[in-house]
């Protein structure tokens, strides 16, 4: 009896585990198998024509990498300042949960009120309009989070005896973050970047207020009041009218495109995120 | 030079072993550092003579690297350690109000029981300290590294691979290039914290040979829990035991009448047995 | 013998002058911004959502009409929205995610833990108009061939919208929760193998209990990425105003269209609004009780992962 129910455990959560990688295997195969047959190289570097029914989606892809390149500047010395405070200027531990607990908050805020602060403060109040700067700045305070959160705890698993040694040379503090502390953490601000920027890629919510359109805009030509086209924001538009096969085509396409964009981030930051992980238990 | 009397130094005494005018260095008195509610060290007293390898030697616990630490201000790293009582360096308070004590340890060096080497290049590591002191010119940093490395004894084995990371060394290689990279900064006094127990023997032997040297100009204060290095390499001896689970001075005295000392005896058994 | 420099003895230890510390004004600086931007971000909300507030006071909480034209604006049949589908996803996910938690981290060997919990990261990395995606064009013809039964209009309903979302928030709860599982100590279960206990009763009377305040966070933290969720239910939810059921155990508005809070916002009402100030200072006030809700989750969900901080540190 007992026997059998130690069994029935494993199968269950078995056939749980299972479940989810299936998950995994058939979206990313239903994906690809729609998708492949779109993706080629003229899909990849032709504009966009008849409204996503022809052509390729070189400027989607374009506008996404500068939101994500924008996104990534803006978070980098925020989470950088954010880390430094909580490891090194914060000395007490109330302050320093404070911090994290805002970090977490942040986390948590739904991204769609990060494009509604947008719309409200850059689009309308600033009269900037949709402006690639704006996506940018919403999409790097979206992934601030997640970027402090791991350089922060990169920046504590970092060994005492480092530091000591560096201040027993006469080190200020100053001196010391930027040449013990920073460069030790660099791995973990990668890692973070990376993930954010996996989570950002895939985000319409906030940019579509504030940062994207889906036809007729290039290179942008400005700094503040140029928008861009999105990968997000394209298949989002073309999904909500897809009747048409030839869209349909390139619109998996577009998918898997995006997929792929995703996943290089995610997996990119894997063995970082490993090689800190080890460190880690070692140290 | 050494006078070869027994200096006892009981914690109610004045602390006795040197005129004021006979190159004392550093002299700690009334020490005591608390952590929390918990005391480490108590009233330890001491006085430490220029140009000489100083000893302090004693059971696991006792608070030697807790000393050595409260010396170049280390200890303020850790917010829970507490240090009361004085420690002059050459008659200037080192807890002193407005020292600086990032100044304090480029004259205040130290060593650590495992070498710490930065995740860089050897040349790097050697001058990581002195290029944060003053601006160095190219032609300058060579000759500081090199003069470090010579200093170190390490020159005649990495002088072809000073681009190379310094965590290839070997550890008995990394130690001297810790002490390279501490000699780089040019302090007066080397705190050396067990800088030899996670050697082999014959780095143990290239660092002994180093402080013979070395305190020609410099002072060195080393902690060790072996009593034959401390027999071989110092001048000066001091022990430290656990009385009631706090750090007492129990000896401060020259080697040679050091290890006569019917007080230390029983320290040295119990020393030697671990 | 190579022989060194002297000693530099000039060093003086008081230092006299005063230099700015310029790496930390910035580094406390920029989480300043940080910090601004999260509060601006709530004045904000509450500043404009002021005259909605004036204009109807608790009725904007609790009244069930949203006519925009008339000036009425009730935002509960959008709160009933968003919690009906992140019930469903719950629903969904909790049992696969946990059992999948409990697999990884108790029953499978130790080196396949790891390829699992990426593989199942990947899924968490699927943008969500991706979802939304495979929801309009697969799910909601899925939804209404089985729904045929009851009648229903079409394949946009609530309860697609809260299947999706349960796919979607699943690795969430399965690495949270194993994270959870994982970080209760080896000896324990060990010890209770030794008493005697089968694995199956190792993981229910040791390894779950221990680990529940955790596995709580990670529904907790689930729950609130599942409410905050726009495009992929926007997609499949039907987007239809003022369908609060007669009662709240009706099982009827499950297969029919609703609206969320998410899925109003991220709708054209949104750029109709501006212009019109008490609209306008509606559809912020919906952003403003979205903000509250999430806030509130994270909040709660901190407060069940303090505890297990402190075993951690026991046990290192």
């Amino acid at each position: 009896m007992r026997r059998l129910a130690d069994l029935s455990v494993t199968i269950l959560t078995a056939v749980c585990a299972s479940a989810c990688i299936g998950l995994l295997i058939v979206i990313i195969g239903t994906i690809a198998w729609r998708g492949a047959s779109a993706v080629s190289w003229n899909f990849l570097t032709e504009q966009m024509r008849l409204a996503g029914a022809s052509g390729g989606i070189f400027y989607n892809i374009l506008g996404t990498l500068i939101l994500l390149g924008t996104a990534l500047t803006v978070s980098a010395p925020i989470a950088f300042g954010a880390a430094l405070a909580h490891g090194v200027y914060l000395k007490s531990p109330r302050s320093r949960e404070r911090l994290m607990m805002g970090l977490h908050v942040m986390n948590g805020v739904p991204s769609i009120l990060f494009g509604l602060f947008g719309l409200m403060v850059f689009v309308l109040f600033l009269g900037w309009g949709k402006s690639w700067l704006t996506g940018g700045l919403m999409l790097g305070m979206m992934m601030l989070p997640t970027v402090a959160v791991s350089l922060s705890e990169r920046i504590q698993t970092l060994p005492h005896s480092t530091i000591e040694a560096a201040t027993a040379l006469g080190l200020n503090q100053s001196q010391i973050v930027w040449s013990v502390i920073l460069p030790q953490s660099f791995g973990g601000w990668m890692s973070g970047s990376l993930l954010g920027m996996a989570r950002a890629a895939g985000e319409t919510a906030p940019i579509m207020f504030t940062a994207t359109i889906f036809a007729g805009a290039t290179i942008p030509p400005g700094i503040r009041e140029s928008p861009v086209l999105s990968l997000p924001y394209h298949i989002f538009i073309l999904a909500q009218d897809s009747f048409d096969p030839a869209v349909g085509a390139k619109l998996w396409g577009a998918a898997l495109v995006l997929l792929l964009l995703v996943f290089f981030f995610s997996l990119a930051a894997l063995p970082l995120r490993l090689k800190l992980q080890n460190a880690a238990h070692d140290g | 030079m050494m006078d070869k009397q027994i200096t006892s130094l009981h914690p109610s005494e004045e602390p006795g072993c040197c005129g004021r005018n006979e190159g004392c260095l550093l002299e700690i008195a009334g020490l005591f550092v608390h952590a929390g509610k918990r005391t480490i060290l108590g009233n330890v007293s001491l006085s430490i003579k220029e140009r000489q390898v100083f000893g302090i030697v004693g059971p696991s616990g006792a608070g030697k690297s807790t000393l050595l630490r409260a010396i170049n201000r280390l200890l303020d790293l850790q917010p829970a350690f507490h240090v009361e009582g004085s420690i002059r360096l050459r008659g200037e308070d080192v807890y002193g109000a407005g020292v600086d004590p990032d100044d304090l340890r480029r004259r205040i060096g130290m060593l650590f029981q495992q070498p710490v080497v930065f995740p860089a290049s050897i040349e790097a590591n050697v001058i990581f300290g002195l290029r944060h002191h003053r601006r160095l010119r190219r032609e300058e940093k060579a000759a500081e590294v090199e003069s470090a490395l010579r200093g170190a004894a390490l020159w005649n084995e990495v002088k072809d691979r000073l681009r190379e990371p310094a965590l290839r060394l070997s550890v008995g290689q990394q130690q001297r290039l810790c002490l390279a990279r501490t000699l780089a900064v040019n302090p007066e006094i080397i705190l050396m914290d067990e800088p030899t127990s996670a050697l082999d023997a014959r780095s143990t032997d290239a660092i002994e040979n180093l402080l013979h040297v070395l305190k020609r100009d410099r002072t060195i204060i080393l902690v060790t829990h072996n009593l034959s290095q401390a027999r071989r390499v110092t001048d000066w001896v001091a022990c430290l035991c656990t009385e009631q689970g706090e750090g007492r001075l129990l000896e401060s005295a020259c080697c040679d009448a050091f290890f006569s000392s019917e007080a230390c005896q029983k320290v040295f058994e119990k020393l030697e047995d671990s | 013998m190579h022989s060194l420099p002297k000693p530099d003895v000039n060093v003086k230890l008081v230092s006299k002058t005063f230099r700015w510390n310029w790496t930390r004004i910035a580094s406390l600086g920029f989480t300043l911004l940080a910090v601004v931007f999260l509060a601006g971000m709530l004045i904000l909300f509450l500043w404009q959502s002021l005259p909605v507030w004036r204009h109807s006071g608790v009725d904007f909480l609790f009244g069930g009409q949203w006519f925009y034209r008339q000036e009425t604006f009730g935002v509960l049949p959008m709160i009933y929205g968003t919690l009906v589908v992140s019930a469903i996803a719950l629903c969904l996910s909790i049992p696969l995610g946990v059992g999948a938690a409990v697999f990884s981290s108790e029953i499978l060997p130790s080196n396949f833990r790891l390829p699992l919990k990426i593989l199942v990261e990947l899924l968490a990395g699927i943008p969500s108009v991706v979802y939304g995606l495979l929801g309009i064009l697969l799910l909601r013809n899925w939804v209404y061939t089985l729904l045929t039964p009851f009648d229903p209009l079409s394949g946009d309903t609530l309860l697609t919208a809260g299947l999706l979302l349960g796919v979607m928030v699943l690795p969430t709860v399965m690495t949270l929760s194993d994270d959870a599982l994982h970080s209760v100590p080896a000896k324990q279960r060990l010890a209770a193998r030794g008493l005697g206990l089968t694995r199956a009763e190792a993981i229910f009377h040791v390894a779950l209990p221990q680990a529940r305040h955790g596995i709580f966070a990670a529904i907790l933290l689930a729950f609130g990425r599942a409410l905050g969720e726009t495009i992929a239910v926007f997609l499949v939810v039907g987007r239809q105003d003022n369908t609060l059921p007669e009662t709240f155990f009706s099982l009827r508005p499950l297969i029919e269209a609703g609206q969320t809070l998410t899925s109003k916002l991220g709708g054209s009402e949104t750029h109709i609004a501006y212009g019109e100030p008490l609209h306008w200072a509606a559809m912020v006030g919906l952003g403003l009780v979205l903000l509250a809700i999430a806030m509130g989750v994270t909040f709660f969900a901190s407060y069940f992962t303090k505890p297990k901080k402190e075993t951690d540190a026991t046990t290192c």
